[in-house]
């Protein structure tokens, strides 16, 4: 009874905490019961069912009939859609969310979620831009007006612009106490320097200064179209319920262009690096990555499964867990690390797949070292069992993080987003089933072996090789 | 080749054409045109599009509501097994163990930390901890064990039809452990990492929490520290481990709990894996386990700490003094929990810069009359920390040291204005937020499984979520009264760190806190 009671309940993160934190499942689905190959599986959960509006706007949900649910709107819009000048606004327009519409106050938004029990979010990230609500389902019809109120009728005021621009910029100060977000926006400044990838998604100082109510007016009407939206629910909702909410609120949504519709400028990967050396600080903070695929690709599953094959490991996990991964042994053996965490960071047309790792001064090189070695095996030697249980793992990690209304409906937006559908789990499976240890040599090869990475580099980090050496870790001389 | 599949290949080549444009050499690696990996039998079909060849899926569907009902049975050896039924093919399968660092009385502090922390390792039938692992693989399955300062918690998310494998690796983790010399060795490691890491994050809370508790319960039970002191690392080896486990592991104080299983398929499993079993630390008798009742004392903690430099990075944290100060409320246990619960949500409070919109608490107190008015406080925040024979409602604040007595009033004064009658409108709302937490939080497998396991193993049955909404809905405004007047006839608790020379004594707080208005006493100094 506490236990559920508490305002701070850990209970629930602590299954989700081993998944590693900055490669959200990038498709999740479920397990089926037969893997035979039946002409037909049955499965112990609810079907995602999916309807596009005529303008474009499509409606997916899984209705699992619980006393509370999530809904969200999933927008294909980030700060990649954004140039030098406005590179913030995509940010911005997230923040002037909450300020008010026509028909209601900053203060009646605020007091009518509070009243309902609800919470109202909202997140951006360099694709997507999202907002949601967490409601009794009960309150289902109003938490979906609110949503529609929010992106159709903000006010946008001028004082509230002004007000908000104090705000980001404190926002700016805390993210950037936090390294490991200092960390992958500096990877992301040189994997993808001088194209949109490369920016932040706060923009630079400059601009949250100066941004202003057109240029929010200008997003809006440049990218809140119906077929880039996607009204995505989970928990306590009908479908057909949720269909009609959908036409009744956002039947107005426009469906086409006037112009053109705007082009997602391609991203150019460049192999390169950028230290910051700063010896007061207590531990390096280092990500390096290749480039590696976008979303939809193919080789996305046999990169997940060599992304988990490295893994993940925090000293205070002591040597036992996570023993399936040979970085994790050898970084405990030899007390290489305070943590490391493989990654896999998918966009539409590209994506950085690689390793962050925080460590002592004196330990930089051996890390490196050993962090190349294991990579280098995936290219070369990389073992059927081994690849066997990272499959497992993966399957594993993907299944168990869809517990609970948030992350179903998370993985629906963002699934329909990326794929335009949600993937049926037993394809999921199909695909995860089909990699073999030379399926993992073969892609790791593909996009590991003789590569240029991109390195990002904080704290007392004078011990990190420099850039040639790092990158003839890159291959090994064959006799 | 599928129409699919063509399909994909017709896009990637489009997209390449317009990559080509963009980008004049080949400067980059761009993977959308290259070819498809050639080795084994890999589909090279986009995700995008459906894979051919795939059986069709058959859903299941919800018919109508959810049946909640948790079924208890006690086996003849004195272990509860408790289930619930979940939609979904995963189930959460744990032992709870009425032991944690409260029990440590008569031992070394920091057994329940090292147990914690061993859990999972080699046992009787398994090798190592990662045979237990590869075990649980075979079953989709993960574990994890988390001790608090009065339960250990052994649980496993696994498939349900692994569900034979599941509990027979559970009995085997929890009473067969072989606590090998090298295992303690890691431990002790890992322990001492932990330690550390403690210490050097800037998020005090986990600090302050042991802190408080150690200045509510002074020297006894839920006073005593969470986290294995530095001094006892080295100390805590098998033996002392066995004499504990052999006073607290015994079946009389174990809950086999389960969630998204069938009772009798539980039950069986129990029989057979729980059931006259001898432990590896023999037989205890069950006198020895310390049946001491929490007392509250109250009193100070004080950690003088430089915290002008907590960031680990170049960008600088301001220096902050945090305090927390916090009154006996009640066990969770009796009746008055749940109005405790409603004035812990009333308060609510948070950072002063936090994420998150609308629903994290904004009308709160501790936001309305604290962090909205007074802008140079950085933190507050409630809490409500509940056990079976007391409880502690304490307030968290940080602020710049040199307005730490400002500070300090401020929180007390909040104290002294819950004894008042709350606004209907707030009232209203806070218990909204309670009911809608709660089902928010059982929205997760692993938290169904903690709420059951807990609920048994404390009272033997568990009520259930609706019947925790009517209560928390018959709330009334004299209830949160009554309680506080209770409360404030406590004495305070206090924990303080950081900077601390601006601190009022702790008799100062205790005055303020049994005064009308929570003020402290005025000070007179000639020179200021």
């Amino acid at each position: 009874m506490a236990a559920s009671l508490q305002r701070l309940g850990l209970a629930g993160k602590y299954f989700i905490n081993r998944t590693c934190a900055l490669t959200r499942p990038i498709i999740g689905s479920r397990r089926h019961r037969a893997t035979e190959a039946a002409r037909q599986v049955v499965l112990n959960v609810p079907e995602t069912k999916v309807t596009t509006l005529e303008n474009g706007l499509r409606v997916a949900s899984e209705d699992s009939g619980l006393a509370t649910c999530t809904v969200g709107l999933w927008i294909d819009a980030g700060s990649r859609y954004e140039n030098e000048r406005n590179n913030g606004t995509a940010h911005f327009l997230e923040h002037m969310a909450f300020k008010g519409t026509r028909k209601r106050s900053q203060l009646d938004l605020e007091l009518e979620i509070e009243n309902m029990g609800a919470h109202l979010n909202a997140y951006t990230s360099r694709e997507q831009t999202v907002y949601y609500a967490k409601a009794f389902s009960k309150d289902l019809p109003r938490a979906v007006e609110i949503l529609a109120d929010i992106i159709q009728n903000s006010t946008l005021g001028e004082v509230e612009i002004e007000r908000e621009r104090g705000v980001i910029l404190r926002e700016m100060q805390e993210v950037e106490t936090n390294l490991q977000e200092v960390v992958f926006d500096y990877l992301h400044a040189t994997a993808y320097q001088d194209t949109a990838l490369g920016r932040t998604i706060l923009g630079p100082t400059e601009n949250i200064k100066t941004i202003n109510r057109n240029d929010l007016v200008e997003y809006i009407t440049t990218h809140y179209k119906g077929p880039r939206i996607v009204l995505a629910a989970a928990g306590g909702v009908s479908h057909d319920e949720l269909i009609d909410l959908a036409k009744y609120h956002f039947g107005k949504l426009p469906a086409r262009y006037k112009g053109e519709a705007p082009e997602m400028p391609p991203c150019r990967f460049t192999g390169s690096e950028i230290r910051v050396r700063d010896d007061k600080m207590p531990l390096a903070h280092i990500a390096i990555a290749v480039e590696a695929v976008g979303w939809s690709h193919p080789d996305t599953i046999p990169l997940m499964v060599a992304n988990t094959l490295i893994g993940n490991w925090d000293r205070s996990f002591g040597g036992g867990v996570n023993l399936s991964s040979k970085l994790a042994q050898m970084a405990c053996q030899g007390n290489l690390c305070h943590s490391f965490q493989s990654f896999n960071t998918c966009y539409t047309d590209t994506g950085l797949w690689g390793l962050y790792m925080i460590c002592e001064p004196n330990t930089i090189n051996d890390m490196m070292h050993f962090t190349q070695q294991e990579w280098m095996s995936l290219c070369t030697s990389v073992t059927e069992n081994e690849v066997a249980r990272a499959k497992n793992l993966l399957k594993t990690n993907m299944l168990l993080h869809l517990d609970g209304s948030t992350p179903i409906c998370e993985d629906i937006g963002r699934q329909m987003l990326c794929y335009s559908r949600r993937i049926p789990l037993p394809e999921l499976e199909a695909r995860i089933d089909a990699i073999t240890a030379q399926t993992i040599q073969d892609v790791c090869t593909k996009y590991i072996y003789d590569k240029c990475p991109a390195i990002a580099a904080v704290g007392p980090i004078e011990q990190l090789p420099d850039y040639n050496r790092i990158r003839s870790g890159m291959y090994w001389l064959r006799t | 080749m599928t129409p699919g599949s063509a399909q994909c290949q017709f896009k990637m080549a489009t997209h390449m054409v317009r990559f080509r444009t963009w980008n004049r050499a080949k400067s980059f690696g761009t993977a959308a045109y290259r070819r498809y990996s050639s080795g084994g039998g890999y589909p090279n079909v986009s995700l995008s599009i459906p894979l051919p060849g795939i059986p069709k899926p058959v859903f299941a569907t919800v018919d109508g509501r959810e049946k909640y009902e948790t079924k208890v049975t006690t086996l003849e050896n004195g272990l509860r097994v408790a289930s619930q039924n979940k939609f979904g093919q995963f189930c959460t399968v744990g032992v709870l163990v009425n032991s944690g660092s409260r029990h440590e009385a008569k031992f070394p502090s920091g057994i329940s930390h090292f147990l914690e922390k061993l859990a999972f390792s080699s046992t009787a039938q398994y090798g190592s901890k990662d045979e237990i692992l590869l075990t649980l693989e075979k079953h989709g399955g993960i574990c994890d064990c988390q001790t608090s300062r009065d339960t250990t918690m052994y649980a496993v998310s696994a498939e349900a039809k692994g569900l034979d494998t599941v509990v027979g690796l559970l009995a085997d983790t929890v009473l067969q452990p072989r606590l090998t010399d090298e295992e303690i060795e890691m431990t002790r490691m890992a322990v001492r990492f932990e330690l550390e890491d403690l210490n050097m994050r800037p998020d005090p809370e986990p600090l302050l929490t042991e802190m408080i508790h150690a200045a509510a319960y002074r020297g006894n039970t839920v006073g005593l520290p969470r986290f294995c002191p530095m001094d006892n690392v080295e100390r805590i080896d098998r033996t002392l481990l066995h004499a504990y486990l052999r006073s607290y592991y015994t079946p009389e104080r174990m809950v086999l709990a389960g969630v998204g299983v069938e009772h009798d398929q539980l039950v069986s499993c129990a029989r057979k894996y729980l059931l006259g079993v001898r432990p590896v630390w023999g037989v205890g008798t069950p006198s020895s386990a310390d049946q001491s009742v929490a007392i509250y004392t109250g009193g100070i903690i004080k950690t003088e700490k430089d915290m002008s430099d907590v960031s680990l990075g170049p960008t600088p944290i301001p220096e902050l003094t945090h305090i927390m100060i916090g009154l006996e409320s009640c066990s969770f246990l009796e009746d008055d929990f749940i109005p405790f619960a409603v004035l812990n949500m009333l308060m609510g409070g948070g950072g002063s810069f936090s994420a998150g919109g609308p629903g994290k608490g904004m009308f709160t107190r501790l936001y309305l009359n604290v962090l909205n008015r007074h802008h140079w406080m950085y933190n507050a925040t409630s809490y409500h920390h509940s056990y079976e024979d007391s409880g502690l409602l304490c307030i968290h604040a940080s602020a710049d040291p040199r307005q730490v007595r400002e500070m300090v009033e401020i929180i007390t004064r909040e104290f002294i204005q819950m004894g008042g009658t709350p606004g209907e409108m707030e009232l209203e709302r806070a218990k909204t937020q309670l009911k809608s937490m709660l089902m928010m939080n059982l929205e997760s497998r692993p938290v169904i499984f903690e709420d059951v396991g807990r609920q048994v193993l404390a009272t033997s049955k568990r009520k259930l979520p609706h019947e925790l909404c009517d209560l928390i809905s018959s709330v009334t405004a004299s209830d949160i009264k009554r309680v506080t007047a209770k409360m404030l006839r406590s004495k305070p608790a206090v924990a303080a760190l950081g900077d601390l020379t601006e601190l009022p004594s702790y008799e100062h707080i205790q005055a303020a806190l049994s005064s009308k208005d929570g003020r402290l006493p005025r000070m007179y100094r000639l020179f200021r």
